[in-house]
């Protein structure tokens, strides 16, 4: 029984390691999706700025 | 949640099931034929991975053959998804078998086994493209020399295949349809086949999912470029 804990625990350890990997993609591309949104909330704001001046 | 993200949760639900049913479920091997039987259940984790492992090399193939004859970005993204891949479930695979190469053989590693090393080749190159392009400038020169290296390093993937047909050394030949009557039992297939697939979706879902990430991140950098005026 002492060999099924320990591959319960390395299991165990490779699922807890694929769940970070995958939290860190989805997170990044989460991160990325806010920063273009800003982005693009700035470029539209300074282009109806500079048409306001215009 | 977006189609990527989906599919790598269902893909990872599947996992999850797999590492269950192999723990709980899966029949014991014989004490006689195994030197340590309860580490032969990581085999339910190690062959996946494997399997996993080939599909991202093969993305990496097609994506690095696409982008150096067809200068197509979407292959160029394929390779970027296809090496990471590689890279995350190469080090399952080689890390997997390391455990239970010291549980069953008494060492982790064997640097005469054919399978075994060829194996970890592909595992450094997929290191090195990742590792190499992060830290390079993104720019056609250095596009071209790592597509080179995913397109001429896919060699290592067939001869990884057949090793064990050719050079049975220490890594154990095919045990699954080998028509010689030497196939694992039904039970311990059907987890083996729900482990392959669940690895499948959860590759093509984490490749659709860095596909997406690249785009955004070539987005990003050409939005960048033209706020600062385009210089």
């Amino acid at each position: 029984m002492e060999g099924m804990t320990y591959l319960a625990v390395a299991y165990f350890g490779m699922l807890v390691a694929i769940a970070l990997w995958t939290w860190t993609v989805v997170q990044r591309s989460r991160r990325l999706d806010e920063r273009l949104l800003a982005m693009e909330a700035a470029a539209g704001k300074t282009d109806a700025e500079d048409n306001s001046k215009a | 949640m977006r189609l990527g993200e989906t599919v790598l949760f269902v893909g990872f639900t599947g996992i999850g099931a797999t590492l269950l049913l192999a723990l709980l479920w899966a029949p014991s091997v014989s004490i006689n034929a195994f030197e340590s039987p309860a580490a032969q259940r990581i085999f339910y984790w190690h062959v996946p991975a494997a399997w996993a492992a080939f599909i991202a090399f093969g993305a990496l193939f097609v994506g690095s053959a696409g982008w150096l004859f067809k200068r197509s970005e979407w292959m160029w993204r394929l390779h970027v998804a296809g090496s990471e891949a590689g890279l995350a479930t190469g080090l399952m695979a080689v890390w997997s078998g390391c455990v239970w190469g010291a549980a069953e053989w008494g060492t982790p590693w064997d640097w005469t086994d054919v399978r075994l090393n060829s194996f970890g080749l592909l595992t450094l190159l997929a290191i090195y493209v990742v590792l190499g392009r992060n830290s390079q400038p993104d720019g056609v020169e250095t596009r071209d020399t790592f597509a080179a290296f995913g397109l001429y390093g896919f060699v290592l993937v067939p001869l990884t295949y057949i090793a064990t047909r050719i050079w049975t050394i220490r890594h154990p030949g095919p045990v699954v349809a080998t028509g010689d009557g030497s196939s694992i039992n039904s039970d311990m297939g059907l987890v083996l086949l729900i482990g392959a697939v669940s690895f499948t979706v959860f590759i093509i879902g984490h490749m659709m999912a860095s596909m997406r990430l690249t785009a955004l991140e070539q987005r990003l950098e050409r939005m960048q470029h033209n706020l600062d005026g385009g210089n």
